[in-house]
């Protein structure tokens, strides 16, 4: 054996540890859902269940409140998702292609989005929406789902538009397009990568937000995570994983089918300027 | 009208409704939120919700036991994914491509999902005690309703992040300055200090500053597997809100996580402006 580990070298031998350290710590607990999931039953102390069944998805399903909730939630992720790309795509437009007065300004106030801790912010809105008579409406709801997709949702498109060369831009003009024709059928092509990545964190980032639901929608806007919170305390452990693959779905899907555009240089460009 | 001035109110018109978003959702509930902190029983202004978080022993606590978790998780998060980082930087392996797949993962995991994952593995009973149970190790220590859970939790959520951070900033620094390093005869900790470190120093502030307000601002971990007492700030903040309606209470304890904040907060906001100026 101990001419093994020397053939290998030491090197290898760390390197394998840190991968080992790695998965456990990050896959492990999702790992262990994924196996939760489809026991029937796991008695303590066995290391593995001895039961597998798909006996609690039927329960999981048949409750009424989760799906309802699961319903609630699509919806309110396609409500935010459009409404952001309303409001940021322009402004990206604008801080890319035109010159006006104070749009440095404009631009770095989205950082105020990240300049606060969540908790903080979400409760000074809830104090805001409770004097405002939003508390427990819909828009209240997708209003607080916004704060945390503004940023990014503005800066990707942002950078995606300066990538776009004024010089494509430019020669379609001298041919004759007119200013909206160049922007539909050169400008806004070459910069959709970057605006598709940003709505899709925006529609996930909205189906996955829990705290802030959770402090200005309860009770009547339970989405999954909402849900989820009580499912823990109230339901075996069986189906509250059942419902985290539930929950955790839509997001691999998502990203699996916009594999290709999404990039750590991407990502980053949300947060950082480059 | 001149074109230009056209242009700039073509401008300000696509940028103000999302600014107009941005001031009704951060500007004014920010500057509300300092009012009512400052508004005391009887309708007048003074600093008694402030006095009272100070002078009350559980919030007291609350604040003590935050600040711990916060400052523990902070410098635990940093060293290790700049460790990550700089070594997926410099090393080309079967290993890193593994770690290059996989290191982005928790980032989209919905965050109430990965803790109930947590409480799953760590818990009593929990996967990790049935599997070293087979090696006949039978005490497990308690995590999860423990500081030490909602420090690992923050890990786990906050590790990937940063090694992103910091390893997009790693890339810009090029081969070409190290090798010429090397070629003089510096060693590799001489590199580091003289060269990685100081080209990726702000990055790491940044880094820094997320994982700060990160730990700070959070609520599904520490609400869901923290000890009912002493709490972390937000999962306090929102009891006091929601379940004892004290809203200028909360008000306070919100706007002092902002003050616990704005010095990096503050020196995030001007180092990236900072940066913007220099490239525009």
């Amino acid at each position: 054996m101990r001419w093994y580990w020397k053939a290998i070298g030491p090197k290898k031998i760390i390197e394998f540890l840190v991968l080992v350290v790695f998965v456990i710590f990050f896959l492990g607990p999702l790992l262990n859902l994924a196996i939760l999931a489809f026991t029937g039953n796991w008695k303590y102390p066995e290391a593995f269940p001895h039961e597998w069944s798909l006996k609690w998805w039927r329960f999981v399903l048949q409750q009424e409140d989760i799906a309802k909730s699961i319903g609630l939630s699509f919806l309110i992720a396609t409500i935010v998702t459009a409404i952001s790309i309303l409001i940021c795509v322009p402004a990206a437009y604008a801080f890319a292609r035109i010159r006006f007065p104070l749009s440095r300004f404009f631009l770095f106030s989205f950082l105020l989005t990240n300049a606060f801790p969540k908790m903080g912010l979400y409760v000074s809105i809830a104090v805001l929406f409770y004097k405002l008579g939003l508390m427990n409406t819909l828009a209240g709801v997708v209003l607080i789902h916004i704060v945390n997709v503004l940023m990014y949702m503005t800066w990707i498109p942002t950078a995606s538009f300066r990538n776009v060369h004024t010089a494509q831009e430019e020669s379609a003009r001298d041919v004759g397009a007119s200013p909206f024709r160049v922007f539909r059928s050169i400008t806004l092509p070459l910069a959709m990568p970057g605006i598709l990545v940003a709505s899709i964190f925006t529609f996930l980032n909205s189906l996955d937000e829990a705290q802030g639901t959770f402090l200005v929608g309860i009770p009547n806007f339970k989405t999954m995570p909402v849900i989820m919170y009580s499912i823990i305390s109230d339901y075996p452990a069986y189906a509250g994983a059942v419902f985290s693959i539930i929950l955790t779905l839509p997001t691999i899907i998502l990203l699996l089918a916009a594999k290709r555009f999404v990039s750590a240089d991407v990502l980053s460009s949300g947060f950082q300027f480059k | 009208m001149s074109k230009q001035t056209k242009m700039g109110i073509l401008g300000l018109l696509l940028v103000l409704p999302s600014f107009l978003v941005l001031f009704v959702i951060v500007v004014l509930p920010i500057a509300l939120s300092f009012k009512e902190s400052l508004t005391n029983a009887s309708g007048g202004y003074d600093l008694s919700n402030y006095i009272y978080l100070f002078t009350n022993k559980l919030m007291r606590s609350n604040i003590i036991f935050t600040l711990e978790v916060t400052i523990i998780s902070v410098l635990l998060i940093l060293a290790i994914s700049y460790a990550l980082a700089v070594y997926m930087r410099f090393n080309n392996g079967a290993v890193v491509q593994w770690i290059r797949r996989l290191y982005m993962i928790p980032m989209f995991i919905p965050g109430v999902i990965a803790t109930y994952g947590l409480i799953q593995l760590l818990g009593n009973h929990g996967w990790a005690a049935r599997i070293l149970y087979q090696f006949g190790i039978e005490s497990f220590p308690r995590i999860i309703f423990d500081m030490k859970g909602i420090i690992i939790a923050n890990l786990w959520f906050n590790i990937p992040f940063t090694t992103m951070l910091l390893g997009s900033a790693l890339s810009a620094v090029p081969n070409s300055v190290i090798e010429s390093a090397k070629d003089v005869g510096a060693g590799t900790i001489q590199i580091f200090f003289k060269f990685i470190l100081p080209l990726t120093y702000k990055t790491l502030l940044v880094g820094a500053t997320f994982a700060f307000m990160g730990v700070i601002g959070s609520f599904t971990a520490p609400f869901l597997l923290g000890p009912n007492a002493p709490q972390m700030l937000g999962v306090s903040m929102e009891q006091v809100f929601g379940v004892f309606q004290q809203k200028q209470l909360a008000a306070a304890l919100a706007f002092f996580t902002f003050l616990l904040c704005s010095i990096m907060g503050f020196f995030y906001i001007r180092e990236m402006i900072k940066d913007e100026g220099v490239k525009a």
